[in-house]
């Protein structure tokens, strides 16, 4: 654990420096290749004059939005085909085909149909993540043991309460997963989509950046949004996942 | 109160063919008995008591509690399975209030009596460990404080103490036969192991290898609490195995047989 820390410490430390010496011996200009003070500073100016928190507060909104639909719609679609071999059989294996395509591709058909406005971006999101999170479901509720269904009907779950009781928590570890998954296929999905056509948010910040030549300004939002992507796995997932790591104990985690 | 498996018979699909399971198996258990079922390895004591239980259906025959006809499952006939099937994302205490949560009985009562059951299997300290923090005792404890906690009137074990240690399942055994005397439930015990099923029941129904067919049943008089090493049991034993012998030995070579034919 310490030596862990150590070698980061020294591994990072030891990048900056090579960094700050290819900066300032100036082998490239500064507008292309600056330097880690540089970028410091239009960090610090971004989070100031508050463009910083308006990206990452339209962005947030955005993949909330996004990604609670697609968790929604996706864990409820999972359960369906699960439950109705008819809708296994039809949508399950479209949801299968739907979920290999790479989600930027949905973003002609949704310029098309929405135009360049935000139903198009959590059309986007949504279409990037919701069939991860449909096959993950399926997956965890065909994969229950068999024997915590018979062990839930001997003592009275019916249906509902055995689909509620038994099924989905015995599906947990799969189904997290699968949320897991979908999340980072939708923050991708949200920033391509900022990127390439919408405004505000911090995929758009990285394309003004661009527009404007501020190099440090571009390094700066992309630390931003890697520290986002970290955040999140590391409080909401990782947290979600020791959750069920301590219950289950470490070895049945699927 | 009785217990009437009336010439239940029962198959399975097997290889486009059909592997005959039980063959007219017709045994009657008193209400307030503690019944064994012993017999080698495959010869259907699982398919048996999931007919009692109402998992499964019979392909002819039937079984009555109480004159009334098994046809489902049933509150009144509480299965405590091989593979006990504890639920690993809830607590013990949590483990043991789930059927009575299915009953809908409140938070709190189902608290108390879980608690109370508990108690009964000595587990009260452990109520908020997880499933995956027991040893294979305590597991099979908390099965048992879980079915108990419905109040059925019929319990069907099977093989709960294979996997266990002497020692723990001594004291195991020792326990549940404490529990059945206060308790006064109709206990279906299954067991591969003769010496288990004399030292614990009132009768042993012995069946043969597959399909399984009743042999004989035993009757068991001796005193109680018994403990296996008991002298008197040694005889009683003995009688049954002697009878077992050849169905062991039939299986095996049926199992080896099949296997060389593959
Ligand atoms: N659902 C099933 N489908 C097909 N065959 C089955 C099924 N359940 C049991 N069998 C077969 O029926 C036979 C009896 O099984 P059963 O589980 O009742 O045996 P058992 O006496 O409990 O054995 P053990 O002591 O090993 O637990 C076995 O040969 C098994 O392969
Ligand atoms: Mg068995």
């Amino acid at each position: 654990m310490k030596t862990r820390f150590v070698r980061q410490i020294l591994f990072y430390g030891i990048l900056l420096a090579i960094w700050e010496g290819l900066a300032l011996a100036q082998v490239w200009p500064g507008y292309i290749f600056p330097s880690p003070l540089d970028v410091l500073r239009s960090l610090a100016e971004g989070f100031r004059d508050s463009t910083f928190w308006v990206a990452i507060g339209i962005s947030l909104r955005r993949i909330a939005v996004g990604y609670g639909i697609s968790v929604i719609l996706g864990g409820l679609l999972g359960l369906l085909i699960s439950r109705f071999s008819v809708v296994k059989d039809t949508v399950g294996n479209l949801s299968l085909g739907l979920q290999t395509l790479p989600s930027i591709c949905w973003l002609p058909l949704a310029l098309l149909w929405f135009g360049i406005n935000e139903r198009a971006i959590y059309f986007v999101v949504i279409m990037g993540s919701m069939f991860s999170i449909t096959m993950a479901t399926h997956a965890g509720v065909r994969n229950v043991q068999p024997i915590f269904i018979k062990a839930g009907r001997n003592l009275g779950a019916r249906r509902i309460t055995l689909f509620r009781e038994v099924i989905i928590p015995a599906a947990m570890p799969s189904i997290l997963a699968g949320l897991k998954q979908g999340w980072s296929f939708s923050w991708r999905s949200l920033m391509a989509g900022e990127l390439l056509f919408v405004n505000l948010g911090l995929g758009h910040l990285l394309m003004m950046g661009r527009e404007l030549n501020d190099m440090s300004r571009v390094i700066a939002v992309m630390i931003v949004i890697a520290a986002i992507s970290i955040l999140t796995d590391k409080f909401i997932f990782g947290t979600a996942e020791s959750h069920l790591q301590r219950k289950w104990g470490l070895e049945t985690k699927t | 109160m009785s217990l009437i498996i009336d010439h239940v018979s029962k198959s399975f699909p097997n290889q486009n063919k059909t592997l005959p399971v039980l063959r007219d198996i017709h045994l009657e258990i008193q209400g307030g008995e503690f019944f064994c079922i012993a017999g080698p390895s495959g010869c259907g004591k699982t398919t048996l008591l999931n007919i009692i239980a109402g998992l499964e259906p019979a392909d002819s025959g039937t079984t009555t509690w109480n004159g009334k006809r098994i046809d489902h499952i049933g509150p009144e006939r509480l299965m405590i399975f091989q593979e006990l099937g504890l639920f690993p994302w809830l607590t013990v205490l949590q483990n043991v209030e789930f059927g009575l949560k299915m009953k809908g009985i409140s938070a709190k009562e189902r608290r108390k009596t879980a608690l109370v059951h508990l108690e009964m299997v000595h587990l009260a300290k452990f109520k908020d460990a997880y499933i995956h923090e027991l040893s294979g005792g305590m597991k099979q404890r908390v099965a048992l404080a879980r079915a108990l906690a419905m109040d059925p009137q019929v319990l069907l074990m099977d093989e709960p103490f294979t996997a266990l240690d002497a020692q723990t399942r001594d004291m195991l055994h020792d326990e549940l036969q404490r529990l059945w005397t206060t308790t006064k439930k109709t206990i279906i015990f299954v067991t591969h192991n003769i010496r288990e099923a004399v030292c614990l029941g009132d009768r042993v129904a012995v069946l043969s290898a597959r399909p399984g067919i009743l042999k004989n049943i035993v009757s068991v008089s001796l005193p109680r609490p018994r403990r296996i090493e008991d002298h008197g049991l040694m005889e009683i034993v003995r009688v049954i195995l002697e009878e077992l012998k050849g169905e062991i030995e039939k299986t095996v070579r049926d199992e080896f047989h099949e296997d060389t034919v593959r």
